[in-house]
């Protein structure tokens, strides 16, 4: 394989210089960046855009009201998930504390996905066999409907990914207007988190005759529960 | 790898009677084409966001020597194996290389150009390793054994039939041809994929250098499973394929979402910062970086071609170009089709024994420039590209005269006035009602097809030569 | 002002009566108009084909024919595009000749944008009661950037009705040399082109470039469906007739 130093030297000499010790000037570029004049809106907005791409999703302000939503979403289905199987509700370690005391006034069990088994092969055949993976989120892009998270020791990737439906919890402040200034909020962190996932809705494909089809490797079913207390 | 060896016109004739292709090919660059006008339209200030694009990757461009380099270390420091290939050869051999390491039997593929690029499939095939592509279009055309049609969505020439036909034996029974029944055996299949797989091979649609990150985008969720599952993961990169940092990320993801599918982010935007920390629960313990040059570092030298290094592969060229959607991807019979895969076919390959038609897949029309999102100049590169070849001597010595005889006649002007006066005599046996029908090759060409309007018995320079003198003589 | 005319190779050669309608109309408008000898062609249908040298040579004699012209005007949006957008890459080398091409580009119009943008004359009192449709030439709108131009004669042209074609951004396939040597590429796109002006509706299809209108009749006519097809000069210059 090509050394890197020949393989860069080779491009300098093509760019007619020999490789540059000091980094290039910033560039100068300007775009009109998408801001709510009335960031009061921001949590509808994102909603809104949520749910245009095919996820459900609610404000709430109280525990009762996050119970009553869940309930209106999945009824006594998890009831009857934990009975076939007991790993069928998956969950970051830790969620926001009202998701945490919703889940336990429904007497709905939650697995913790970095517990559940010692290999990740194991673990990764739980996440496929769950029936609802429940994470939180770092950030929420209102612009686009976008749920932001970074992956980390207590979360684990799989739990937003490999379960036929997704639930998200944020929290209200964790919401901006577009992508740049999540962007800039990731960059002050220093070093990334080895994953961060962008997602905006359902798993899709227009793959096939330009037929637009939910589901096809992703979540099928995708909800997002906003905490504006 | 068949499609390749019939020639341009067999290509092009069996292209021009498959309706079926030609009305998909409309149907998805109609629809995608208005999908981004919606998607660039509400933004307001596209020509804006465009600008800034173009800077953005022009200046990526002419600094690659640096940002290379500041991505290898990033990545490097991260205990990511980086493989620096020159060649299409040298990059298959990495990849076989690791793949024998590990003695992996099962390789889990999302979308990755470079892949289609090196006919990485063909090569993991030979070796006996199960190489599934899990991007919907992608797999499809891998059963089918053939090159992608369209750059974004690469299946889009085949009816649902058609896939359900190429599904039923791996399925082991029938299957009707509905989109969701097809998505969902499709789904329950990769599921096992997936979860079986060994090493997990990506493209990377940036490379983020300051931090070492690669971005992908997707739809389907296929790039977060292989990049999430698999223990081992290999990224090919075109060694182009970079941002200075996160500043510059926003403004390119905002123009790849907007212009490859009109959707303001693409469904799954994942920015990977490998490997994982030993901590963490998910994703791979190992990453091998792949960074191909494959002649772009001659197309960096060459400053008139250098622009063409800007793409990043959106496809909105392919949605507006009137060759393209007659014809469809396959007439072009190279990888990258459309207008940026003429433009860079050549430029990759240098073969104009080979790729030599590609430049002349346009009509100059000038749609393609006029939707690039970081304003390659695409039209002006094709008709540079097809001096090019002339200088090269590839061009016909017939051609070659007719354009000398050109030349005379069209910088000796009353020598072209006689010639055309002889002409418009000359042109009779080829006339019809007033219309000329027929004639000799090249001409044959148009009568084929098209009538021609009669040579006028006098030009207008003469026409006007003689008012001229009438004027003086009535004076 | 004193008008130089750029006749084109194409109507010069095929349809010189654009050509004098053209001089006719500026003539009408109170300009002296000349048409300098020695002009022949902008090098396009060489420079399109890859033949760059046997272009150069050929777009040195066009600038020679113009050099002492004040304003030059031609009927195709496409040659006068080659102008502007290719002869300083022509000329990238030659420092004299560079300038005389940035000369030439100055003072270079299309006969639209000139009457609409120079002269400020969108309105000649045509008259023409007529459906028609409209195609616009890719050269023009997207090099030369005239786009609102032709439409804004149109308007002022009594009794013309002018009818949406559909799909109107695409190419028609004409592309100079293109049409020769992509024949069944190019077919395949005028037939589409035509099935757009064929179920336009319209009587008469209008253009600003020959090369195009050519294409596209030529096309009609040889699937026996002929559509009556004029330069807009040709339109005005009919309506203008008394």
């Amino acid at each position: 394989m090509t050394n890197a130093n020949d393989f860069i030297s080779q491009l300098a000499s093509k760019l007619g210089r020999s490789t540059p010790t000091v980094p290039p000037p910033l560039i100068d570029f300007h775009v009109p960046q998408y801001r709510l004049s009335n960031p009061g809106e921001r949590s509808t907005i994102f909603l809104h855009n949520w749910q245009e791409l095919g996820g459900k999703g609610v404000i709430v302000k109280t525990e009762d009201q996050t119970v009553s939503c869940l309930k209106e979403w999945f009824g006594d289905l998890p009831l009857s998930w934990i009975k076939d199987n007991p790993q069928a509700i998956l969950a970051w370690d830790s969620l926001p504390t009202l998701a945490e005391t919703a889940f336990s006034t429904l007497n709905w069990p939650l697995a913790r996905y970095t517990m559940a088994a010692p290999d990740p092969r194991e673990r990764y055949s739980i996440a496929a066999q769950a029936e609802l993976g429940i994470t939180g989120a770092d950030w929420g892009i209102a612009l686009s409907g976008t749920i932001v998270t970074n992956s980390s020791a207590q979360r684990g990737r799989a739990v937003s990914l490999l379960p036929p439906r997704h639930l998200a919890f944020i929290e209200a402040s964790k919401l901006r207007d577009n992508l740049s200034e999540v962007l800039e909020e990731v960059s002050a962190l220093g070093s990334p988190p080895s994953a961060i996932e962008m997602i905006s809705g359902p798993s899709r494909t227009s793959d096939i005759e330009m037929d637009l089809s939910i589901g096809v490797h992703g979540p099928i079913e995708v909800y997002v529960i906003v905490i504006d207390t | 790898m068949t499609m390749y060896n019939s020639s341009v016109d067999q290509r092009v004739d069996a292209a021009l009677a498959n309706n079926f292709l030609r009305q998909a090919t409309r149907r998805a660059t109609d629809r995608l084409r208005h999908n981004k006008y919606k998607a660039t339209d509400e933004l307001g200030s596209w020509e804006e966001w465009r600008n800034a694009g173009a800077s953005i990757r022009s200046h990526v461009i002419e600094n690659l020597d640096y940002y290379l380099q500041q991505l290898i270390q990033q990545t490097e420091k991260r205990g990511v194996q980086v493989h620096l290939a020159k060649t299409p050869e040298d990059a298959v051999a990495v990849v076989r290389d690791i793949v024998q390491k590990h003695d992996a039997k099962n390789v889990i593929k999302s979308k990755s150009m470079i892949s289609e690029e090196i006919y990485l499939n063909h090569f993991l095939q030979a070796d006996g390793v199960l190489s599934v592509e899990t991007d919907l279009g992608e797999y499809i055309i891998q059963i089918a054994g053939e090159p992608p049609s369209h750059i974004i969505v690469p299946a889009m020439h085949k009816t649902r039939q058609q896939v359900a036909d190429l599904f039923e034996p791996i399925a082991g029974h029938t299957l009707s041809s509905d989109t969701p029944t097809l998505t969902r055996f499709v789904r329950v299949r990769m599921r096992e994929q997936f979860l079986r797989g060994d090493i997990g091979i990506t493209g990377c649609n940036f490379a983020v250098a300051n931090t070492g990150s690669i971005v992908m985008v997707t739809n389907e969720g296929n790039g977060r499973m292989v990049s999430t599952l698999p223990r081992v993961q290999i990224t090919l990169m075109g060694m182009e394929r970079i941002v200075p940092s996160f500043r510059e990320l926003d403004v390119m993801l905002n123009l790849l979402a907007r212009s490859a599918t009109g959707q303001r982010l693409s469904s799954y935007t994942t920015i990977l910062t490998p490997p994982r920390q030993s901590t963490e629960s998910d994703g791979p313990e190992e990453f091998h970086l792949v960074i191909l040059d494959h002649n772009r570092s001659e197309i960096l030298g060459d400053k008139t071609f250098r622009p063409a290094l800007n793409c990043i592969r959106c496809g909105a060229c392919f949605n507006v170009c009137p060759v393209y959607r007659q014809i469809g991807g396959h007439a072009y019979g190279s990888v990258y089709s459309g207008p940026i895969g003429s433009v860079i076919t050549p430029l990759l390959e240098k073969n104009w024994e080979k790729w030599g038609h590609l430049p002349f897949f346009s009509s100059l029309c000038g749609a393609c420039s006029e939707a690039c999102p970081v304003h390659i100049p695409l039209h002006d590169l094709l008709v540079k590209l097809r001096a090019r070849k002339t200088i090269s001597g590839h061009t016909p010595q017939i051609e070659q005269q007719i354009f000398k005889a050109y030349r005379y006649f069209f910088t000796h002007e009353k020598t072209l006035r006689r010639a055309l006066r002889l002409g418009s005599r000359l042109q009779f046996p080829f006339v019809r009602n007033g219309r000329i029908t027929g004639g000799p090759p090249p001409l044959s060409n148009w009568t084929k097809s098209r009538t021609l309007p009669m040579v006028a018995p006098k030009s207008f320079m003469q026409v006007w030569a003689d008012l001229k003198l009438n004027r003086k003589s009535s004076e | 002002m004193k008008v130089s005319l750029f006749a084109t190779c194409l109507t010069n050669a095929f349809y010189p009566g654009v050509d004098l309608t053209m001089a006719k109309i500026l003539k009408y408008l109170g300009h002296s108009v000349d048409v300098p000898e020695g002009q022949a062609c902008c090098g396009q249908i060489a420079f399109n084909s890859g033949y760059i040298d046997d272009a150069r040579e050929v777009a040195r004699t066009l600038i020679h024919s113009f050099e002492r012209s004040e304003i030059v005007v031609s009927p195709s949006g496409s040659c006068i595009a080659m102008i502007h957008h290719y002869y300083p890459f022509l000329f990238e080398k030659e420092p004299v000749y560079l300038k005389k091409s940035e000369e030439l580009i100055k003072k270079s119009y299309e006969f639209t944008q000139f009457l609409v943008d120079v002269l400020k004359k969108p309105d000649l009192g045509a008259k023409y009661p007529i459906k028609a449709t409209y195609h616009p030439s890719c050269h023009a709108t997207r090099l030369l950037g005239v786009d609102e131009a032709p439409y804004k004669l149109l308007e002022h042209v009594q009794g013309l009705e002018l009818l949406p074609l559909a799909e109107a951004q695409l190419c028609c396939g004409f592309g100079g040399t293109f049409s020769v040597k992509m024949p069944k590429i190019s077919e395949a796109m005028v037939a589409e082109k035509a099935n757009h002006v064929l179920a336009s509706g319209a009587d008469l299809l209008l253009g600003i470039d020959m090369g195009c209108l050519m294409n596209i009749a030529g096309y009609l006519e040889k699937i026996n469906k002929p559509v009556k097809t004029m330069h807009i000069i040709q339109l005005l210059g009919e309506g203008m007739k008394p």
